[in-house]
């Protein structure tokens, strides 16, 4: 321990730089405008109560309130009334800093839709992955049929091709069909991974033939055998290959960036964020990282509670 | 029971290998549909407009030969974007490589005790990228920023010996993101901020399928350093690691997109000093619609990264057999 | 010259005493095996004589000097490992070329490509290939040199780790189990080998394994652990016929040593109510082990001192083994018999066994030997 001091030190300092950023999105969103102009406040902020300027100018006392407050304050002139009124909206505008930017983050952007779209496209998307790849892969691994050798070569040539890369061509595919911001846009060029299908077929390899024997002496067919036997002797490959899939489009920016032009409705989380980014002033810091950190928690914390299945998953590609 | 109809023998023996065939077939369908429909007719597509002039809801198209492709190598804008996509791949590869590394070394030698690091280290790679990028954003603000912040609590101390120092003290630390002598370098240290993590995992997985006694033998041999037991028996051992990494590393180093669209949606930076490849296909071929230039890109773009993979795999393949 | 000497070594893992004091002297040019059951701390003490493990507390003294604060690659030790640790990138020449790299060429010599270019370089390394080259001749390898460890099978990669071992000249070679990753044809070869080897090298071997049979045929001493603690420290025959320890005589020895209990009544010494001598005089416990080896039993018919019924019997050609379950409590013997004897050995046949008192062992009731008491009993004959 004492002999390792230095390696401590060196390892605390880049610890320091790695969790810099996160210290201060989470910060931030629990800090008032003020407090994040002038940097002060510590990490949690002094939360102290603070008016909402844009509730308070919505809530304006016009003629007619004042009107219908008067004989709430009998004996008070137009003046008083409104005064009061005034200070009346400013109690309901006022709040502290950590609810009012997570109340902004939900309420200012449709947030939990976009936190709904982000569950639907990674769900589905890892879904059509399982049901398209693992027939394929069992196929390639356990029957034996005349081009299978040449299909496996093409899987092995488009593990070569990064999708990022033909967006493009893919793009113009899709805005031909019309399906340009749609869900189907969001989730069909991932339909196909062929990672998965690699990765599987290399664990089915290892899957005793006895076994696939002995479901077809049970008059299993081979449709059958794929998700009856196949499935869930892969549940543990298929487990790391889900938080692989999740992970990469929970994140993924670029590609709803392309296909998803202005139709709120469809926006990914990322694209939320980066929305409110284009809109908001510097007043809108911190509800700005309210809603980053909101978007950025769900994967974190699992992690934290599945570090070593999560691990194993992201290095997958690594096990080539 | 002993009786079996020849017939029905006959059958039997020649079903089993067509039935396997035709359920083959039937299994890899649809997987092969969309294979070519999603990977390999894009390539093509791709390969034929990058010859054309072609433009979203233009009816036809005009032939142009390899214009886009001169373009590419002519145009000051394009050399701009191969700039900054090599400053942006020679710098994040290695360096993100050598810290994962190094940091693989350290928590490996810590036992247990280094679990924690690896943990936080690995909390970017999971983070959203765009998230992050806007995190960063705001810590490189030039006068709220907490880097500048901390950087002006130096000032007044020693530390104002430094030229740099003694230079954000006197006129104002950089803008970082929006100062084009640092953009491209701040993108950079973001891509390793969030890329190193990933590599020290690799490596660690690596580490620990070296076998202890190797080490020991390392010792009986007369090796004494810690950096001779390196040479002798890790670095040896990282082999088909590193290359795997390096090559993952590229890659992904290629693909960087995230960052620079959240810092500059226009243009790619200041002067565009930070105009890679992947803002460069989404800007031209996407926001303007000038689909050939951006499909040239696109060929240029596949052309290296399986050039890359390529290298991996035929460096692996050599070292197969230890 | 180079004479090892351990004194009173402990080792702690944590809480757990591993080695309990261990004393051993190995004399220069002795062939020495340490042998036990598994975690009877064979290999750590093997591996603090090498220096990768650090005693709790003794010292290690190689050649008069106290090595005990020396690391591993300065105690000049030569080492063969379980798993035979070749490193994978290099071929069998580079394997075997490493001790004298790291020991002869500067840290500047040994640079990829400058290295060549140092002074002396050049003839450091033709003195070192031609040092492989007769290392591998010796050993029969001479013909892989090129391959890597990869292309090897078993029997010759642990070949390379001898040749990487005694490549050198050491103070001592350490073998930690090296032949329990071949298999049984290769090893009883290998076995005879290493034997050659160490007399014509008349250097010091420590060898390490849990087969009895490799410590008995390669050894000139054997040192018998378990728990921790050197029980007996002998030559192979001393070990077989003469052990100190119950715990001793029942893991030499295949098939294992036949234990009865012992009674004294006064001056009667019986077992399962047989006397075996009337006019015990020595003062002894009352109650006792008597060890007798599969040899030391004898059929017989008239007066057996033992009666029971076979239950198993085995045929090995040159002799046969019978297992005899005693009718006083049904607990087995094993006999070894001649296989002329086979006819009198049908399973289920009652049999009746006798023995010289003089073969028998006598322990007491914790398994130390009791030497007088056997004297004493051969002494006092039973009156028949």
């Amino acid at each position: 321990m004492t002999r390792d001091w230095w390696k401590h030190m060196l390892l605390i300092l880049g610890t320091i730089i790695v969790l810099a950023p996160f210290y201060m999105m989470v910060s931030y969103s629990f800090k008032s405008p003020g407090e994040i102009d002038r940097g002060e406040g510590g990490f949690f902020g002094r939360q102290e109560m603070m008016i909402d300027p844009r509730c308070v100018a919505l809530r304006q006392p016009g003629r007619a309130d004042i009107d219908a407050a008067r004989n709430r304050f009998p004996g008070e002139d137009d003046a008083g009334i409104q005064a009061a009124l005034l200070a009346e909206t400013e109690a309901t505008c006022s709040m502290r800093p950590v609810v009012f930017n997570y109340s902004k983050a939900f309420t200012e952007a449709p947030l939990v839709l976009y936190l709904l779209n982000g569950v639907i496209v990674t769900v589905s998307i890892f879904l059509i992955q399982v049901v398209v790849a693992l027939p394929a892969a069992y196929a390639l691994a356990k029957l034996k049929f005349w081009g299978r050798e040449a299909v496996f070569a093409l899987v092995l040539f488009c593990l070569l091709i990064p999708v990022h890369a033909i967006a493009l061509p893919l793009y113009i595919g899709l805005a031909k069909l019309g399906l340009t911001n749609t869900y189907a846009a969001l989730v069909v060029p991932w339909t196909i991974s062929v990672f998965g299908i690699f990765l599987m077929r290399q664990f089915f390899m290892t899957v005793p033939d006895d076994l696939i024997d002995a479901a077809r002496m049970d008059g299993m067919a081979e449709f059958a055998i794929v998700w009856r036997v196949m499935l869930p002797t892969a549940i543990p490959a298929l487990l790391a290959f889900a938080i692989f899939s999740v992970v990469a489009h929970w994140n993924d920016y670029f590609w709803p960036r392309i296909v998803v032009t202005g139709n709120r409705d469809l926006f990914t989380p990322p694209l939320g964020l980066r929305e409110f980014k284009g809109d908001g002033d510097g007043s809108f810091f911190g509800p700005m990282m309210a809603t980053a950190t909101v978007i950025v928690t769900p994967l974190i914390v699992a992690f934290l509670l599945a570090q070593r299945r999560f691990i194993e998953g992201i290095t997958l590609s690594g096990m080539k | 029971m002993a009786v079996v109809d020849p017939s029905i023998a006959s059958v039997a023996k020649a079903r089993p290998d067509n039935r396997q065939a035709r359920a083959g077939w039937g299994l890899v369908t649809p997987a092969l549909t969309l294979m070519g429909l999603i990977l390999l007719v894009p390539i093509v597509v791709a390969g034929v407009l990058s010859f054309t002039n072609y433009s979203l809801g233009n009816p036809g198209f005009d032939w142009v030969g390899v214009q886009n492709y001169e373009r590419l190598f002519t145009r000051s804008t394009y050399e701009k974007m191969f700039v900054a996509t090599f400053k942006y791949v020679v710098t994040v590869v290695p360096i993100s490589v050598g810290l994962g590394l190094g940091a693989a070394l350290l928590v490996h030698s810590l036992g247990r005790l280094g679990d924690i690091y690896k943990t936080i280290y690995f909390l970017p790679v999971m983070a959203t990228l765009l998230a992050m990028a806007i995190a960063w954003e705001f810590m490189l603000h030039p006068t709220i920023g907490m880097v500048n912040r901390t950087l002006e609590m130096a000032c007044g101390t020693w530390f104002e010996a430094l030229p740099f120092f003694a230079n954000g003290c006197a006129e104002g630390f950089p803008l970082w993101l929006g100062d084009r002598d640092y953009a491209i370098w701040v993108v950079c240290f973001i891509g390793i901020w969030q890329g190193f993590g990933f590599n020290m995992v690799l490596f660690l997985a690596g580490l620990t399928s070296v076998h202890r006694e190797l080490y020991h033998a390392a010792e009986m041999d007369g090796a004494r350093s810690a950096w001779e037991r390196f040479r002798l028996v890790t670095w040896p051992a990282l082999g088909p690691t590193t290359v795997f990494v390096v090559t993952i590393s590229c890659i992904r180093a290629f693909q960087v997109f995230d960052t620079i669209e959240a810092f500059w949606p226009q243009g790619g930076g200041p002067n565009k000093s930070a105009y890679v490849m992947m803002f460069a296909i989404f800007e031209k071929g996407i926001q303007q619609n000038l689909i050939g230039i951006g499909s040239a890109i696109t060929m240029l773009f596949l052309v290296f990264v399986m050039f890359l993979t390529l290298i991996q795999r035929w460096l692996v393949e050599r070292k197969v057999h230890y | 010259m180079s004479g090892l000497h351990i004194a009173s070594v402990t080792k702690d893992f944590g809480e757990t005493p591993v080695l309990k004091g261990v004393t051993l002297d190995v004399k220069d040019g002795e062939f020495i095996s340490l042998v036990g059951p598994s975690g009877c701390g064979k290999s750590t003490l093997l591996r603090i004589i090498a220096g990768l493990e650090a005693p709790t507390s003794g010292t290690v003294t190689i050649g008069g000097t106290d090595v005990t604060q020396v690391r591993a690659a300065d105690r000049n030790l030569s080492m063969v490992f379980q798993s035979y640790a070749l490193y994978p990138h290099l071929t069998v020449a580079e394997n075997i070329a490493v001790p004298l790299q790291m020991r002869q060429m500067t840290a500047l010599q040994r640079l990829p490509v400058l290295g060549g270019l140092m002074p002396g370089a050049q003839t450091q390394k033709q003195d070192i290939a031609k040092a492989v080259r007769h290392a591998a001749t010796m050993l029969e390898i001479a013909t892989l040199l090129d391959r890597k460890p990869g292309q090897l099978s078993g029997g010759q990669r642990q070949r390379v780790a001898l040749g990487r071992a005694l490549v050198r000249d050491p103070a001592a070679f350490l073998l930690d189990e090296p032949l329990s990753n071949l298999d049984a044809k290769l090893r009883v070869q290998t076995r005879s080998e290493i034997a050659e080897l160490h007399r014509s090298l008349k250097a010091t071997f420590i060898y390490v394994t849990h087969d009895q049979v490799e410590a008995m045929t390669m050894s000139d001493r054997i040192a018998v652990m378990m728990g921790g603690e050197i029980l007996q420290c002998a030559a192979p025959d001393v070990i077989y016929e003469d052990p100190d320890d119950i715990r001793v005589a029942e893991f030499i020895g295949s098939p294992k040593i036949n234990i009865l209990p012992v009674e004294r009544n006064g001056a009667e010494l019986t077992v399962f109510g047989q006397v075996l001598s009337s006019r015990f005089s020595v003062d002894s416990p009352q109650i006792m082990q008597m060890g007798l080896r599969p040899e030391a039993l004898r059929l017989t018919q008239s007066a057996p001192r033992l009666i029971g019924r076979v239950v198993h019997f085995e045929n090995l050609g040159a002799e046969v083994f019978a297992q005899v379950a005693l009718d006083s409590d049904g607990s087995r013997v094993t006999l070894r018999a001649m296989p002329a004897q086979r006819q009198s050995l049908v399973l289920g046949t009652q049999v009746g066994l006798t023995f010289d008192l003089s073969a028998a062992m006598m322990f007491d009731a914790d398994g130390t030997r009791l030497r007088r008491v056997e004297v004493a009993a051969n002494r006092a004959p039973e009156v028949a």
